[in-house]
């Protein structure tokens, strides 16, 4: 059997899975969701970031992809960005159009 | 002479290109063809909020992010308390794996009824899928996510019961992609706007 990531990595994964979450929320500006208006390019891409880092660290650690060749993990993670990048791709077009 | 370096010992000899995948190959396979299924939906629903920005900003009002948000943490613990069976699987520990795995059920069952209420106010408000393009999106996205965390919940509890390192890792990864497709989908449905 593969080397399983260890207790503590794994609390300390869930740890910044949980920080990044509300960092997430806190950047979509949910305080001020009264006053709806399309988010900031930064808080945009700080969500986006987050999300991006929250997929990267599942993979590695929950899944244990961390176990596996270069080029499964480069596969995973590039599909995880590539879809970013076309939610991305959507949410600037959606102001540039 | 230098010693040459060992070849890495791969976790599945055999299966081929997926010889290097840590846990049961045939679950990766899964688990990449659904995350192109999810990314395709995701790119569609990008291209059609850029034809009707207003109407889907409009719609995306009617969400609670909060509620989303709440549901993702729920979701991630879950996941922790998967891994951590994992773990007591893998050391023979076979009573605390099923206690894992029963609080991931738990945690599982939580997210249903989260989502459940949230359905609820949504058709009670007369917010249904024929209602526009984007809550079309909304329940057909979440809608099959909860199909797949319904199977995750059936899958944990077969592994609850017939309890090896094997199943228990089998079912994890399943938990995990079902968690996976969740992160991405909440800040496309929730967030950005």
């Amino acid at each position: 059997m593969t080397a399983l990531p260890g207790t503590r990595r794994l609390l300390v994964t869930w740890a910044n899975l949980m920080a990044l979450t509300l960092l997430s929320m806190l950047s979509a500006r949910l305080d001020q969701a009264d006053q709806w208006q399309a988010l900031p390019l930064w808080s945009a891409g700080l969500v986006i970031a987050a999300t991006g880092f929250k997929a990267q660290r599942l993979l590695m650690v929950y899944l244990n992809l961390r176990a596996a060749t270069p080029a499964w993990k480069g596969t995973f993670v590039g599909l995880v960005l590539l879809t970013l990048a076309l939610i991305a791709a959507g949410v600037l077009a959606a102001r540039l159009i | 002479m230098s010693e040459r370096a060992l070849p890495r010992e791969l976790p599945n000899p055999g299966w081929g290109p997926l010889s290097a995948l840590p846990g049961n190959p045939l679950m990766w396979v899964l688990i990449l063809s659904e995350m192109l299924v999810f990314s395709a939906f995701f790119a569609l629903y990008a291209a059609e909020r850029v034809g009707a920005t207003a109407l889907f900003d409009a719609s995306q009002r009617q969400l609670d992010p909060l509620v989303g948000g709440l549901n993702t943490l729920v979701l991630l613990t879950s996941g922790l308390c998967v891994a951590l069976a994992v773990e007591a699987v893998s050391a023979e520990r076979i009573r605390r794996a099923r206690q894992w795995l029963g609080g991931a059920m738990a945690l599982g069952v939580l997210f249903g009824v989260i989502k459940g209420v949230e359905y609820a106010g949504k058709f009670a408000a007369g917010i249904t899928p024929e209602t526009n393009a984007f809550f079309g999106f909304y329940y057909g996205l979440t809608a099959f996510h909860f199909a797949h965390v319904l199977f995750g919940l059936a899958l944990l509890a077969l592994v609850t019961w017939r309890t090896s390192t094997e199943n228990v890792e089998t079912a994890a990864a399943f938990w995990h992609m079902v968690d996976l497709i969740w992160i991405l989908l909440y800040p496309l449905l929730y967030l950005l706007r």
